[in-house]
């Protein structure tokens, strides 16, 4: 789950990564006047410039209008203006006002996973503040990498040297902070862009963390704000679920298989509603659940479960089916564990069942079109 | 066989629990329709003495290796629990654990196999089905019915689709040397590198099929690696970008792992990229 800039930044200030001084409004909490970002202002000594950034979980914020710098005095009214905003179709519901940091330096240093070497990776650059991206493609050789063994605590020097080359050694501390916020914090990528210098020292400008959703409970995050309402319903009844905008409905079991069949439908020339995983051992009442979720979605004009039993039993996938009962016709594969009994419950019922994934795909993108 | 056959001696670590307790059954009937040894001990701390499918439990890997032969452990553990457990496996001095259990944090992950490889122990998955080499050994949770022994090679990040294709494939008379679920995290243990140098080393192997899906390039760096004919399928064409397809692993972020780039890397490498499961069998016949 994405982290807003002040949040990943109170973790910041927790491992001791200097940040900008400022403080946090909420729409609701403004009446108009002006009141609560003037007090905030004088409390934090925010000085004669700040900074106003949407606190809205969007790449490319700065360039979509997401981030103002104005004189102190004119908060209030920018302040009002971004609360009107959307950015890149998000409302602002929160924002950081900050003091202006005297930069004279800009850097980049990211920590993410190395799928491949299994271990965390860094990234730094001495071109900071812009897309990293860019840097990577026009100039790969400003990009310094390092790897370093999940069984070491912190950067050793040496991987230090190599990351920051030429760049100052003021910079490497809050490096092995952020190494150490990354890790404490179970992320998959905590990222500082720009990382600057000012003559009062190295500062985190923005701040952005990524938590494993595997880790959430133990990082004591109870909801994931990544997932829509209906994605979190799913969550919720154990399923992993998807939302396109086609017009046919997809529950499979395993994501492999369902991911499969998605792209069955596509190469068959129709356009699949979402992506539905029942997930491993579904009873009737699960698989109950799921269809009429899938059912419960605009514009679903059939319904394609394709189930391979294995801890799965085609029986209860049937029953719950059955059970379900919605408007749509809902096309069925079964094979596996109980399959007869399974396509017995099914035909008894008049479902249409089909042998094989192509065969059911093939049919319900007939019966949408 | 890649992982081992009908003498290797298997504990199950969460052996207790609903998920263990059901797939010691179900591995011990297949090695007993094949003659093998199958899992002589279960492990759940806090439960030993207790027995699971006549099967005995002990409090731990140590305990449990007292009194038995066994060179691996197969995890159904909690993921809070697991990569605690996989580095207990490691520790004892166990060949190969093959993690089951999903929803491990990457972190716990990446610590686990580290630790695992200095201690010289191999690790499957996690969040994966396991390896069987039909006829021989069964490791974890496939289900057996569908395969059938033969020189094929199946390697696969995703569970039901592995089953999809070994099905397809028995029913086209095409057996397998070994089918492994390597799992769906984006961290896991053997990559599909490590499973080819395998099978390019086993004299069963003739042909392999790679099933891959979005997100990552594990899928390219293992094809590169094969000097065996190979079969490869893609899944995930249709799969937004930043959208997690049920894997933690599935997923097309900043424009990398898509699958049509991923699948013109492979057909630029000269490998055989399968459109749908269906036509694997017809593929993989040509190139025997």
């Amino acid at each position: 789950m994405k982290l807003l800039e002040y949040e990943a930044k109170d973790i910041f200030k927790k491992y001791g990564i200097p940040v900008a001084k400022g403080f946090v409004v909420k729409k609701t909490d403004c009446d108009g006047t002006g009141a609560v970002i003037n007090t905030g202002i004088e409390r934090c000594e925010l000085g004669e410039e700040v900074v106003i950034k949407a606190q809205v979980e969007v790449g490319g914020r700065g360039k979509a209008g997401g981030v103002v710098i104005c004189p102190s005095g004119d908060a209030p009214e920018k302040s009002a203006a971004m609360f009107a905003k959307e950015i890149k179709g998000v409302p602002v519901e929160t924002i950081l006002v900050e003091e202006k940091l005297p930069i004279t330096g800009e850097y980049y240093v990211s920590i993410t996973l190395d799928r491949s070497k299994k271990a965390p990776v860094i990234l730094f650059s001495a071109e900071g503040g812009v897309e990293i991206e860019e840097t990577a493609k026009n100039n790969p050789g400003a990009l310094h990498r390092v790897r370093v063994s999940p069984m070491l605590d912190d950067i050793p020097d040496f991987m230090m040297r190599e990351l920051l080359r030429g760049a100052p050694k003021e910079l490497a501390p809050v490096i092995k902070s952020l190494y150490r916020v990354f890790c404490k914090s179970d992320a998959i990528l905590a990222e500082i862009n720009p990382l600057v210098t000012t003559e009062r020292g190295v500062y985190a400008a923005d701040a952005k963390i990524i938590v494993d959703d595997n880790a959430l409970g133990r990082q004591g995050i109870s909801v994931n704000r990544d997932l829509t309402e209906r994605e979190r319903l799913a969550e919720d009844l154990g399923f992993s679920y998807v939302e396109l905008d086609g017009n046919i409905g997809v529950i499979g079991n395993g994501a492999g298989l369902t991911m499969s069949t998605l792209d069955m439908i596509e190469y068959f020339g129709g356009k699949a509603a979402n992506f539905l995983d029942v997930g491993g051992g579904a009873d009737r009442k699960r698989v109950c659940s799921a269809v009429k979720l899938v059912s419960g979605m605009d514009g679903v004009k059939v319904i394609v479960v394709n189930l391979l039993g294995g801890i799965t039993r085609c029986d209860e996938v049937a029953a719950g089916i059955v059970e379900a009962g919605v408007p749509q016709q809902v096309v069925v594969r079964l094979a596996g564990t109980n399959e007869a009994e399974g396509k017995k419950i099914l035909s008894e019922k008049g479902y249409r069942m089909l042998g094989s994934m192509e065969e059911v795909v093939k049919f319900a993108v007939e019966e949408a079109d | 066989m890649i992982y081992g056959d009908k003498n290797t001696g298997v504990i199950v670590q969460g052996a207790t629990g609903r998920q263990g307790a059901f797939h010691i059954d179900l591995m011990n009937e297949y090695a007993e329709s094949v003659g093998g040894k199958g899992v002589v001990a279960g492990v759940t701390p806090g439960k030993g003495g207790q027995e699971v499918h006549g099967v005995p439990v002990y409090n731990s890997v140590r305990e449990a290796l007292l009194e038995h032969d066994a060179s691996v452990s197969v995890l159904f553990v909690p993921g809070f629990a697991a990569g605690d457990s996989i580095m207990e496996a490691a520790y004892n001095g166990l060949d190969l654990v093959v993690a089951i259990t999903e929803h491990i944090p990457v972190h716990d992950t990446i610590k686990a196999i580290s630790y695992a490889e200095i201690e010289g122990c191999s690790v499957i998955g996690p969040n994966c089905p396991g390896t069987m080499s039909p006829g021989e050994l069964k490791l974890g949770i496939m289900p057996a019915q569908l395969a059938m022994r033969g020189n094929v090679g199946v390697i696969s990040r995703s569970g039901t689709l592995t089953y999809e294709v070994v099905n397809e494939l028995s029913r086209a008379g095409i057996g397998q040397s070994t089918i492994v679920g390597i799992g769906g995290d984006p961290v896991i243990g053997e990559t599909f590198v490590d499973v080819i140098e395998r099978f390019d080393k086993d004299p069963e192997t003739k042909a392999v099929v790679l099933i891959g899906e979005v997100g990552g390039n594990l899928e390219e760096e293992g094809a590169s690696y094969s000097n065996l004919p190979l079969v490869t399928y893609i899944a995930g064409i249709s799969a937004p970008p930043e959208k997690r397809m049920g894997h933690a692993g599935a997923i097309v972020a900043g424009g990398e792992g898509d699958a049509r780039s991923k699948i013109s890397r492979l057909e630029s490498m000269g490998i055989t990229v399968a459109k749908k499961p269906s036509d694997i069998p017809v593929l993989i016949r040509e190139l025997l």
